[in-house]
């Protein structure tokens, strides 16, 4: 097998390395579609990658040899991967399946615990459920139809174009399933733990995703003094209470966004993460191939011998 | 600011808005509290619509009626989210959340970026919210 089976493993590496900060100088919508979905397909390219290798080994076992008609000194003469190597993949691939599907499993539950209380939310068939809590609060439920919650606090603690914005905001969350988006990252990173930073990636670019939507629908001054709780209507600024963001670094990166030239679509970033993930998806096929003949090798001598 | 609503949306705006007063409104003070674009009628038919649907409860005031949402709702609403996040993890996660703090620092920051002088000092902050 030629070097090609590493190189999705590398890109998987270079991807979680490179794509979340590319992706903040691009529109919030690529920037999340790359980052939620190329984040698959570079943990699926990776996955295979150690499968292929880890294969080798596996199919060395004299039951799998004999059911598959190959030999298996052919294999180890003709196979160039190192045993610890490919042990290790399959230790590796094990591992991370694991991952993979307890994350899922439990995203799975959640989801639908979510569901669940979208439509039993009160007022049901409203956009909006009112929550009795003198706590600023406001959460984006997603369901079937999603639902929008505000805590009494928080709508008391707004101005009226502050609670269309915050309304707006968490609209957008809803109507573009970002919560989608957010479960696709984080089953990326449980498959590819070199992914890890890729959640906290897709959640930053929804949040200025659905800024940028609350801006289109009310205006931008509106949008920022909801989001950092600084009133700037008078002159200097002051607080009015309220931080509809979950973390300090996140409303400076989403303040500066807001303010900022929208982002325009750069193509040769656009091109680079996207090269990078083309060429996994061929080293994947190409490493397949050389696999595939690997194994016609071996049962072609399985044959001779066994003439 | 004329601005672009959703269907459905006025509906949310019209709730927030009886919300965020601490009593009845008549439809003429919704429609202020919405934003004055909004045409009378509009706003009485959102009202009705939402009356109908049992959001929100009417009260004589005068001549006209008064508005003003259903209590037990919100209660039973805090309940069940309060049920959802109670049960933390991914459960928690799955439902995006805008409340959060700030140190005094990242304000400072935050008001230097918003291109004024620091906003008030620490001491007469209203205090801070996080969601456990």
């Amino acid at each position: 097998m030629h070097a090609s089976v590493y190189l999705p493993l590398f890109i998987a590496g270079l991807f979680g390395l490179t794509a979340p900060r590319l992706a903040l100088r691009l529109p919030p919508a690529a920037a999340t579609w790359l980052l939620s979905v190329g984040g698959l397909i570079a943990a699926a390219g990776a996955a295979a990658s150690l499968t292929l290798l880890g294969f080798t080994l596996v199919a060395q076992a004299q039951p799998l040899a004999e059911s598959g008609h190959w030999s298996i000194t052919a294999l180890r003469h003709e196979d160039p991967v190192l045993a610890p190597v490919a042990a290790a993949s399959i230790v590796a691939v094990l591992v991370l399946a694991v991952r993979f599907i307890t994350v899922g499993v439990r995203r799975a539950c959640a989801l639908l615990a979510a569901h669940r209380l979208a439509s039993g939310l009160p007022p049901v068939g409203q956009e909006l459920a009112v929550l009795d809590d003198p706590a600023p609060r406001a959460f984006a439920v997603p369901g079937r139809p999603g639902r929008i919650a505000m805590s009494t606090g928080l709508l008391r603690m707004l101005r009226r174009d502050q609670r269309r914005a915050v309304l707006a905001h968490e609209r957008s969350h809803l109507s573009h399933r970002h919560h989608l988006h957010q479960t696709a990252a984080v089953l990326a990173a449980a498959a590819n733990p070199l992914l890890y930073r890729l959640p906290a990636a897709v959640a930053l670019s929804v949040e200025r995703w659905a800024d940028e939507d609350a801006a289109v629908t009310c205006d931008r001054r509106s949008v920022v003094e909801a989001l950092t709780g600084i009133a700037t209507d008078t002159g200097a600024p002051r607080r009015s209470g309220v931080i509809l963001a979950a973390g300090a670094n996140d409303v400076q990166r989403r303040v500066r966004a807001l303010q900022a030239p929208v982002a325009r679509l750069s193509i040769w970033r656009v091109a680079l993460l996207v090269g990078l993930l083309v060429v996994a998806v061929v080293a994947v096929r190409e490493a397949a191939q050389d696999t595939e003949r690997l194994f016609e090798l071996a049962q072609a001598a399985y044959r001779s011998a066994h003439r | 600011m004329q601005t672009r609503r959703p269907a459905g949306g006025l509906e949310s705006e019209v709730l927030a808005a009886l919300w965020a007063a601490d009593r009845p409104l008549t439809p003429g003070e919704v429609s202020d509290a919405v934003g004055g674009e909004l045409a009378y009628t509009t706003v009485q038919t959102i009202l009705t619509r939402l009356h109908r649907k049992g959001a929100v409860v009417r009260e004589q005031a005068g001549r006209a009626h008064a508005y003003r949402p259903v209590i037990d709702d919100a209660g039973l609403a805090a309940q069940r989210m309060r049920a959802m996040l109670d049960r933390g993890g991914d459960h928690a996660a799955v439902l995006t959340r805008f409340v959060g703090t700030l140190t005094p620092d990242d304000e400072a920051t935050l008001a230097k970026l918003l291109g004024a002088p620091a906003p008030a000092p620490p001491g007469d902050r209203p205090a801070d919210e996080v969601d456990s």
